[in-house]
């Protein structure tokens, strides 16, 4: 059944059709919604579930790794700072091979404080081992969530299913809720294959020598590896049940596109107007939407931007020193082609800045008009009446 | 739908099925932590010692008669002591450093009325019958506080009393709307039950001194101070005795008091004296020769008389009574007493400040009615007792002198505070310095005392005595930085309303009021239970290896996974455990 709700309650709403078991979360904006509309599910009693309430975001990864390795399906959400505080055991909920699922909405770190949309504390995690989905409107988010617990569930792996803050957290869709009956179909209760038990007692994780450590690290890759083609069968059990289906890239009107222009999150639905326009204009122009970015699926990559001669890549967050992260990754991802193309990085709209169509002409423009891209990222704009005084 | 095409990778991570016991992790271990109960505040600030930790625990548990039990192991009068006891124990609670003291006092006298009105029966274990029989002067609280212990101990106990009842000056000196009479018959009525006989309008004469010389095996000299000093001036045989006055204030017996009177004194008698004329319509002064701040009178006692209207002149002594003429026409009252003020001199006594004549100043008042309250001392007979002996201990709350047969001289004629609490502590010790007397003799005494404080001392502890639970008790005094605060939350004291001093001056009626169940158990749950374990379980749950066991109640400490990490003792509330370094 449709019903327009906000992007958090989408998240809200797959956590409940997904029967979780164990919540832990401790509230941060833009998140807050996600975790309010569960412990109501959990103390009206329609969800069947233990809401642990906890002093810090630290203490929510912990509970939902101690409710993992019982073999409980567990959940937590958060953002931004608290995303960073649970840093130290995002590293353990992946190494112990937990099918957690967490979603996470983009949020600027502060100083400056600020609420608003940016994808750096999200990127600053991308070495935890956890997969990691970009989602792009409300049903994508609801659908994602879904499908996160069977690929979580299956590799052993944590997810985390990431949106922006208010332009997708806090903003209000028409979004298909589907039936529960389906969704026990599509995604049955969880036969763990960790689950500590009281009656056959034993340990987890202890000490590991240089003997095995780098086995246990490479059975790990081993199991991100197969992450990409495991979401796509996903995809298609999904789409059986569903009839509806977002893939881990989407490629639109890249085939003979001079440019293509990259995006993440929300960013992606204005472009693709953006991209309609530029057409209709004559202009050869392709979209390319990056969601799974962890694992980072360079063979997709290599498919889809390998024979066009330009690609702008819209970063809404910066690795200090380097640049926009998703730029650095697809430029690594194509340079063993005999004929790379040229990689343009661009970095806007950070900390809930807005990227406008017009921000999106202004990237395209740019690409085209220049013969070679600069080094560094592009700053789009920067407010000339500040930064122009900073320079000699 | 959900049979995998992808074929799962192994999991590869580190599992062990034998458990974390296997790692002993006792080894590391270099402090050991220790369940060591302390000693709270309250109970070594108690004349009696009494286990206040413990009976607050109890009684916000709602074991009312384990709490009751609890105080009568250490005083047989709760319901007696939760009233007229001066109770130092609520200025050394730590509470008081963080917002106000327990109300112990208060929660002590509802524990006696519930058990009085529940007419609950203590159960003790009596020490079996030794065949000694003790004979015991003065029927007051450190005559029945003597009984009660010594039969406790085993002995047979007579009382003698010059009286018509039992309770000395509980019942001769307190008034009632203080000390209610039915409480105090209920509270003797107890001793009584133990098997003690007490014989009233039995003065102990020459003749009975010799027959209890010889027909008992020891004698315990309680008998206060009776006789009331007078005052030494021009007319004092004119002013009345205010002892004799307390001993039935009530209307049958003083007829008429007239409208008037001056009290001479700064004791608690005066005080007595002045509130119990108060309830007969007297407009009251009370003359004080110091100052106001060096009243020995219980200040919220004087505190409470100055509530109901009596007045108190300091720096003044009276140096003549004259009787006015009496001219029926005159209106004039029947005395005129004169007193000289006096001043602060440079010299102290005793902490006091010396007071001397300021010059030639002096003033006159009219007056119905002098009464005088400035002291008491023991009867003749009782002097002549009191000799010195070369074989006698001097201990704190009595005099053991070595005779015919020992004799303990106590109560009034020995304690250094005279207070009904000090004269049951009087009593406690002579039992117990008698049983160590008669047990190893008269050089043992004062080792196998000292082995029975609580905390430095003075008070003593029967429990310990009797090699119960508290001999375990450290002496160590559990100070408020101790105790772990952020345990506790602030939360205010509550105590029950006293009657409102306009009514209280009506009648003999009791002023203040016991609590109600509810409200008694909610005080009581302010308690920090300094130094004492009351099983809040912090230990246990802390414990990162699970190495406090709890069996039954007690818990334990198992050596084998205590690491020494010093959690449980640092986070005890209360200062129940220590940590000491391990010598490997």
């Amino acid at each position: 059944m449709k019903k327009v709700i906000e992007g958090s309650q989408a998240v809200s709403e797959a956590a409940r059709l997904a029967r979780v078991q164990v919540i832990a979360a401790y509230p941060i904006t833009p998140q807050t919604h996600i975790v309010e509309a569960l412990s109501g599910y959990c103390s009206n009693g329609t969800l069947d579930a233990r809401f642990i309430n906890v002093e810090s975001e630290h203490s929510a990864m912990a509970a939902v790794i101690g409710a993992a390795s019982g073999g409980a399906r567990a959940f937590t959400a958060s953002s931004s700072h608290g995303l960073a505080y649970m840093h130290e055991l995002l590293h353990w909920a992946s190494a112990a091979r937990l099918p957690i699922v967490m979603a996470e909405v983009n949020r600027a770190l502060g100083p400056g404080w600020n609420i608003w949309t940016d994808q750096t504390d999200s990127l600053a995690q991308r070495d935890t081992g956890w997969i990691q989905l970009y989602c792009e409107d409300g049903q994508e988010v609801l659908d994602t969530t879904l499908q996160a617990f069977r690929l979580a569930e299956e590799l052993n792996l944590p997810v985390m299913v990431i949106l922006d803050a208010f332009y997708l957290s806090h903003t209000f869709e028409p979004i298909d809720i589907p039936d529960q009956q389906l969704v026990d179909r599509f995604l049955p209760r969880l036969s763990p294959r960790i689950k500590m038990d009281t009656a056959n007692p034993g340990a987890l994780n202890q000490l590991v020598t240089p003997a095995a450590y780098m086995e246990m690290r490479y059975n790990t890759q081993l199991a991100m590896q197969s992450a990409q083609d495991c979401l796509e069968k996903i995809e298609k059990e999904f789409a059986a049940v569903f009839n509806r289906t977002h893939g881990p890239v989407e490629a639109i009107r890249c085939r003979d596109a001079d440019i293509i222009m990259v995006t993440t999150g929300t960013v992606t639905g204005t472009c693709r107007q953006v991209l309609a326009d530029l057409r209709s204009r004559g202009e050869k122009v392709g979209l390319f939407k990056l969601k799974l970015f962890r694992p980072f699926p360079s063979n997709l990559i290599c498919r889809h931007l390998g024979a066009a001669k330009k690609i702008a890549v819209i970063d809404r967050n910066i690795s200090f020193g380097a640049g926009g992260i998703f730029a650095q990754e697809i430029r690594a991802a194509l340079c063993n082609l005999d004929r790379p193309p040229r990689i343009f990085s661009y970095v806007a709209g950070l900390g809930g800045r807005d990227i406008t169509p017009n921000t999106l002409v202004e990237i395209y423009n740019e690409t085209k008009t220049k013969p070679t891209p600069k080094q560094e990222s592009v700053w789009i704009g920067l407010n000339q009446e500040i930064v122009g005084t900073w320079r000699n | 739908m959900n049979d995998s095409s992808i074929n799962q990778i192994p999991l590869f991570i580190p599992h062990s099925s034998t458990s974390t016991m296997v790692n002993k992790t006792g080894s590391w271990r270099f402090f050991h932590p220790k369940f060591v109960e302390k000693t709270a505040p309250c109970s070594a600030a108690c004349p009696l010692g009494q286990d206040i930790a413990r009976i607050e625990m109890l009684t916000s548990w709602g074991l009312l008669k384990d709490a009751w039990q609890t105080i009568l192991k250490e005083n047989p009068f709760p319901a007696i002591c939760g009233r007229v006891c001066f109770h130092p124990c609520e200025n050394a609670c730590n509470r008081a450093d963080m917002d106000e003291p327990i109300a112990i006092h208060r929660l002590e006298r509802f524990l006696g009325d519930t058990a009085v009105s529940d007419g609950s029966k203590a159960d003790f274990n009596i020490k079996p019958a030794k065949g000694k029989k003790v004979a015991i002067a003065g029927a007051g609280p450190a005559g029945l506080a003597a009984a009660y212990f010594l039969t406790r101990l085993g002995y047979g106990c007579e009382v003698f009393e010059a009286r018509s009842e039992p309770g000395g000056l509980l019942r001769w000196g307190i008034p009632a709307y203080r000390l209610p009479r039915d409480i105090l018959d209920k509270e003797i009525s107890r001793i009584k039950d133990l098997g003690v006989t007490i014989h009233c309008e039995t003065p102990v004469t020459e003749n009975l001194l010799e027959k209890i010389r010889s027909e008992y095996k020891a004698l315990f000299v309680a008998c206060g101070y009776e006789r009331s000093i007078t005052l030494k001036i021009q007319g004092g045989d004119l002013a009345r005795d205010g002892l004799e006055f307390l001993r039935n204030p009530h209307p049958a017996e003083n007829p008429s008091l007239g409208r008037t009177a001056a009290i001479v004194g700064g004791g608690n008698t005066a005080i007595d004296v002045a509130r119990s004329l108060v309830r007969r319509g007297v407009s009251v002064l009370i003359v004080y020769r110091r100052r106001l701040e060096d009243m020995p009178a219980f200040e919220p006692e004087a505190a409470m008389a100055v509530k109901e209207g009596v007045k108190i002149m300091e720096l003044v002594t009276p140096i003549r009574i004259q009787k006015n003429s009496s001219n029926r026409s005159s209106s004039l009252p029947d005395f005129r007493l004169t007193l000289q003020q006096m001043k602060v001199g440079k010299k102290k006594i005793a902490g006091r400040a010396c007071v001397v004549p300021d010059g030639e100043k002096t003033e006159t008042i009219d007056v119905q009615n002098i009464f005088v309250a400035i002291g008491a001392k023991a009867e003749p007979i009782w002097q002549s007792l009191n000799a010195n002996e070369p074989n006698s201990l001097d201990l704190r709350h009595c005099r053991l002198i070595e005779q015919k047969i020992p004799v303990v001289l106590g109560g009034d004629l020995t304690t250094p505070d005279k207070s009904v609490t000090d004269a049951v502590a009087s009593g406690k010790q002579a039992a117990m310095a008698l049983d160590t007397y008669f047990e190893k003799g008269l050089d043992a005494v004062e080792k196998r005392l000292a082995a029975c404080r609580v905390g430095a001392g003075p008070a003593l502890s029967v429990d310990t005595y009797l090699d119960q639970d508290r001999k375990y008790r450290n002496a160590h005094i559990v100070g408020y930085d101790e105790i772990v605060s952020d345990y506790f939350q602030s939360a205010p004291r509550v105590i029950p309303a006293d009657l409102n001093a306009h009514l209280s001056i009506r009648s003999f009626e009791e002023i203040s009021a016991t609590y109600a169940s509810d409200a008694a158990k909610k005080e009581a749950a302010r308690c920090f239970n300094c130094g004492i374990c009351n099983a809040c379980d912090f230990c246990r749950l802390y414990c990162p290896e699970m190495a406090v066991i709890v069996d039954k109640t007690k818990r334990r400490i198992n050596m084998d996974y205590c690491k020494g990490c010093g959690v449980c003792a640092t986070e005890c509330p209360r200062n129940a455990m220590a940590l000491e370094e391990e010598i490997k």
